[in-house]
Order: structure tokens, then C-alpha cells, then sequence
């Protein structure tokens, strides 16, 4: 068995600031699509749960990778104090590697996100207030960068051929759209916690708390497409490593029946993560999207789907990490 | 007074850039031949490992052991068992193994800081533990696992063809007590070198040339046999790595 050198602080950092990154671009997009399109209020609301979401798992996440520093490790071995801030080096220099620019990317966007949360922070906040063009401002910059953060983790492990697994272009699509993914879900999830109030709809007629929800159609909608997108990154990331020769191919029987994290990622990552949450929101987006009708989903499916989604993330990102780290070059 | 200073630094300076426009043309026409083609060749350090001379004994890893006083359980040098066949038809080879100090150092192109470093004067790749802050980026991106967290110093290490004994002119410490004289070490750009000419008369292979690393550690005779070629060829085979990860990856 190889030695596993990235262990749960790295995954749960690929994982958090999967979600924390998704749930930047997701609120920004729905901010500055539906912000001034006349999509109303409640687009405004779900902007509101992404922002105040999204830099909370990303900061978490930053903290754990400090803990998988050698350095911060050895800080507390020796006794050298200096050794725990080691990781500022990160931020004297910048240079062409994925975690130099990533690392920069990730600072800039938890500072980004940070004060696109302020914005939202006040319960008043709504449209048009004295931080609305902060606000979009920081929408505007938040696309970009939750996109650079959720890709530049499948670059940074996608840039070595000593890992034949990881060493593929579609472990990028992979992570991006799990990334998305991960933040509608996480935006479902507080939304469906939070939101119990009476709901009201464009008409101005109030329903019944939790029963009928006009703005949770757009993002189990849109977590479904995710879905299928993930999918298909899935099987393209597969196929391509499957139907090469070498080390990949190799390599990728480690998720294949068989291999050793085959039951982990079919069972967990695919159908756990992907086609249950996918089949329960295509049985609740279905009747809306092809016959107009109200869209209506429980207040404990939301939070079940989001949650679903949630863990399929994490253990894709499990998956591969360890299977990225099991796996080496053939020959010698 | 003020203008005859004036005058006498202008006349200074005229002269000192006459002077200096002399010595430029001097120095541009000097003909040296022997100093230029010097200073053309940039020193490449290499070892060849011819493995037919190697007997197993581990005094290569134990030398490095003590010469850097390397923590339990890590190796910069360390050699490999390679056990095939059945009886009567088997073998034992040994492969000694150690960073490869690549021409084209992916430890480098993935080190954030710019800690890890392929020098310039010499070719060693060599990790400035200042400025590492222990991330093990390199060590996911060494094919030949050669990296290793040092646990005092929290960051990456890994073999540096003995650079402190090199730059005095001293042949690293594994080459040194080597019984059977199965490394040889020198630059490989210099002609007249041993190893330039092992690598030009012999047939010399690397480790895991398809991952373009173009390594600088030259073996000859080496069994490349791994456990997907055993599996292929049907033969019993056994890696025994001699360290902590007792697979190779």
C-alpha cells in the first residue's frame, strides 16, 4: 500500500471549499440574473443564503489544510514556534504552480466573498439599498472566482503524470460541477432550515409555510442539471482513463468493480451523491417543467436531497484523493 | 576654485572613459579559448549505477544515513530487491534508488514557494528548508518517491548528491563507500568524465522515462520488472523496497 501523504484535512478541504466556492458563484449568479430581471424577491433571498454561506466552508476548509503542513506538524514536535506560520511563505512569492496560484485565487476569493457577505448581512437588505452596487460589484467579481477555486483544485491535482489517476483534463469538469453542486445543495439546505415563513409569490397571495415554494423550483432545477453534468463527467472521466493504455488505465481499476474503493464510489459517490438526490428532484421538477404545474417539494425531502448531495461530495472528493494517492506510474 | 574642480573632474572623467572604453574593447577582443569553452558548458552532475556490480550490501544507504543523520524511518538512499522466477529458474537484482535529480524536475514545477530549486552551477535539485513550508505537493509529484517530510524540520528532503561534499570536490557519500564500485558520479557534460563515457559506451537506462522527467541517474543492467509485468509474464516477483512504504509507487 502506498503511503496516503494528503489525508481528511485535504479531502475535507477539497470538499468545503468545493461548497463554499459554489455557493459564492451560485448566489452570484442568481444575484445578477434575477437581481434586476424582475424575478423578485425571493431570488434576492436565495442570492442572500449562498453569500452568507459561501465564506464559512471556505475559511474552514483553509484552516484544515494548515494542519497537513509538515511544518505545522513539526511546529508542535520541536517546539519552534515560528514553524506554525510557515504557510505565509505561500503569500511572499508567486509562482506558475497550481497551489501558488490557487492559493492566491482562494485568498482573494474568501476576501471577495467575505465582503459580498457583508452586504447581505443587514435583515433588511434587499434590492436597491446603499450596498446594492457593492453588492453586484462583488457578485460580478464572485462568478469568476468561485469557478477559479472550484477548478484550480482538479488542476492542481490533474498536473502530475507520477499520478496516473489524477492525471486527467475531465477531473476538472468533475470537481467544477460537483463544486456547483455542492453550493446549490448547501443553499437548499439553508433555505429549507431557515425559510418558514409564509411564502409570497409574484401575485402577492401568501401559502401555506413549507408546501408550495416558487424559488426552490430554480435551484433543485438547476442542482438536477448539475447533476446530469456530473454524470457525465463521471463517465467521461472513466472512459477516457479507461480506453488509454498505461498507468491510467491502471490506475482507474481502483474505482472499478473490483478495485478497492469500487463499493465507495459506486455506491456512495454515484448512487447515493448522484442518482438518488437526481431521481428525487426530477420527480419534483418533472410535473413543473412539463406541464406548468405549481411547483411543490417538502420541506424534509429539500433538506434530505441537499444533504445526499452533500455527502456524494465529500466522499467523491475522498475517493479521489486516496485513489489519486493508491495508485502510481507502472514499470519502473 | 569651484570651476577649476570642475575642470579637473571633467577632464577625470574623460580620461577614466577613455580608460574604461579601452578595457571593454580589451576584455570583448581578449581572445580564451580555454576560459569560453568553460564557461559554455553548464555542469551537469550525474551517477551511473552499473547494478551488475552491485552486491546489495546497503552500505550506500547506511553511508547516507550517517552522513546526514537522516530520521528513522526516511530514506534519501535506499536500495531494492528484486526477486523473480521459480526454481530453478530465478533471479536477484538489486536497484539502488535515489533522488534522479531530473533535467526537467517536476518536484519543482509543482513547489509553490519556489523552495525546491534545480541549480544552475550544477544541476542538483536541491529543497531550501528556509522557505518549504511542508505542503508534500513534490512528494505527490515525484514518480520515484524520493521525498520524504523530514519530521525535525517539518519540510521536504530528499537526496542532494551530497552538495556540501561535492562543492568541496568530494564524491557524495554513498559513491565514497561504495565496495563494488557500482556508482559512479561526475558531470555528465564534461567528455572526459567517467560517467559521460559510461553513459556514451554502455547500455544505460532511467527509472520511468516516459514521465519525462529526463533523470540523470543512469543505471546499467537494471531490471525494470514490476508487478504489472510479472502479472503479464505469468512469474512469481517480489519488491522488497527495504524502507517505510513497502510498495514502490
Amino acid at each position: 500500500m502506498n503511503e496516503v501523504f494528503w489525508g481528511l484535512p485535504v479531502i475535507s478541504y477539497l470538499f468545503l471549499a468545493g461548497v463554499g466556492a459554489g455557493a459564492y458563484t451560485v448566489s452570484a449568479s442568481v444575484l445578477l440574473r434575477g437581481g434586476g430581471g424582475g424575478f423578485g424577491h425571493k431570488h434576492f433571498q436565495i442570492a442572500r443564503y449562498g453569500a452568507l454561506l459561501a465564506p464559512l466552508p471556505m475559511m474552514i476548509g483553509t484552516g484544515l489544510i494548515i494542519f497537513e503542513l509538515g511544518t505545522f506538524t513539526a511546529a508542535f514536535e520541536n517546539g519552534d514556534f515560528w514553524l506554525l506560520f510557515r504557510w505565509i511563505r505561500l503569500f511572499l512569492t508567486i509562482t506558475m504552480s497550481p497551489m501558488s496560484i490557487g492559493s492566491w485565487v482562494l485568498a482573494v476569493c474568501i476576501l471577495a466573498s467575505l465582503v459580498y457577505a457583508y452586504t447581505f448581512l443587514s435583515p433588511d437588505a434587499k434590492p436597491g439599498d446603499d450596498k446594492s452596487s457593492l453588492r453586484l460589484a462583488m457578485a460580478w467579481v464572485g462568478v469568476p472566482l468561485g469557478i477559479a477555486v472550484a477548478i484550480y483544485t482538479g488542476v492542481m491535482l490533474g498536473a502530475m503524470p507520477s499520478r496516473p489517476f489524477w492525471n486527467s483534463p475531465v477531473l476538472v469538469l468533475l470537481f467544477l460541477m460537483s463544486a456547483l453542486s455542492g453550493g446549490v445543495a448547501g443553499i437548499l439546505l439553508l433555505k429549507a432550515i431557515f425559510d418558514h415563513e409564509p411564502q409570497t409569490d409574484d401575485a402577492g397571495g401568501t401559502e401555506p409555510a413549507g408546501k408550495i415554494d416558487r424559488s426552490s423550483y430554480l435551484l433543485s432545477a438547476s442542482d438536477m442539471i448539475l447533476i446530469g453534468f456530473e454524470l457525465l463527467a463521471v463517465f467521461l472521466f472513466i472512459m477516457f482513463t479507461y480506453l488509454t493504455v498505461g498507468a491510467q488505465k491502471v490506475a482507474i481499476s481502483v474505482i472499478l468493480p473490483g478495485g478497492s474503493l469500487s463499493m465507495l464510489f459506486w455506491v456512495g459517490v454515484v448512487l447515493i451523491g448522484l442518482l438518488i438526490p437526481a431521481i428525487i428532484e426530477l420527480k419534483y421538477v418533472l410535473p413543473t417543467l412539463l406541464h406548468k404545474k405549481v411547483y411543490t417539494i417538502p420541506r424534509r425531502v429539500e433538506m434530505i436531497v441537499a444533504l445526499v448531495v452533500l455527502f456524494g461530495g465529500f466522499l467523491l472528493r475522498y475517493v479521489v484523493v486516496i485513489g489519486g494517492q493508491i495508485t502510481g506510474p507502472v514499470g519502473i | 576654485m569651484k570651476n577649476s574642480d570642475v575642470n579637473l573632474s571633467r577632464r577625470n572623467l574623460v580620461a577614466k572613459a577613455g580608460l574604461g572604453a579601452a578595457a571593454a574593447v580589451a576584455t570583448a577582443t581578449l581572445p580564451k579559448p580555454a576560459k569560453a569553452e568553460a564557461t559554455d558548458r553548464t555542469v551537469q552532475y550525474a551517477m551511473v549505477i552499473d547494478t551488475r556490480r552491485c552486491v546489495g550490501c546497503h552500505a550506500c544507504s547506511v553511508a547516507c544515513k550517517a552522513e546526514f543523520d537522516v530520521p528513522l524511518g526516511e530514506t534519501r538512499s535506499w536500495v531494492e530487491y528484486i526477486e523473480k522466477g521459480e526454481y530453478p529458474n530465478v533471479s536477484r537484482q538489486f536497484l539502488p534508488r535515489l533522488c534522479n535529480q531530473c533535467s526537467d524536475p517536476p518536484c519543482v514545477r509543482v513547489c509553490p514557494t519556489g523552495a525546491t530549486y534545480k541549480r544552475k552551477e550544477d544541476g542538483i535539485v536541491v529543497v531550501d528548508a528556509d522557505i518549504c513550508i511542508g505542503c508534500k505537493y513534490c512528494m505527490q509529484a515525484c514518480p520515484y518517491d524520493a521525498r520524504f517530510i523530514n519530521p525535525r524540520t517539518g519540510t521536504a528532503d530528499k537526496c542532494d548528491f551530497c552538495l556540501h561534499r561535492v562543492s568541496q570536490g568530494i564524491a557524495p557519500a554513498c559513491v565514497n563507500t561504495c565496495q563494488g564500485r557500482a556508482r559512479i558520479f561526475g558531470d555528465m557534460n564534461d567528455p572526459d568524465s567517467e560517467v559521460a563515457k559510461l553513459i556514451a559506451t554502455e547500455p544505460v537506462t532511467v527509472l520511468r522515462q516516459e514521465m519525462g522527467t529526463k533523470p540523470n541517474v543512469y543505471y546499467i543492467a537494471a531490471d525494470h520488472t514490476d508487478d504489472g509485468d510479472a502479472r503479464f509474464q505469468h512469474q512469481y516477483l517480489r519488491v522488497d523496497t527495504h524502507r517505510r512504504a513497502k510498495e514502490r509507487r
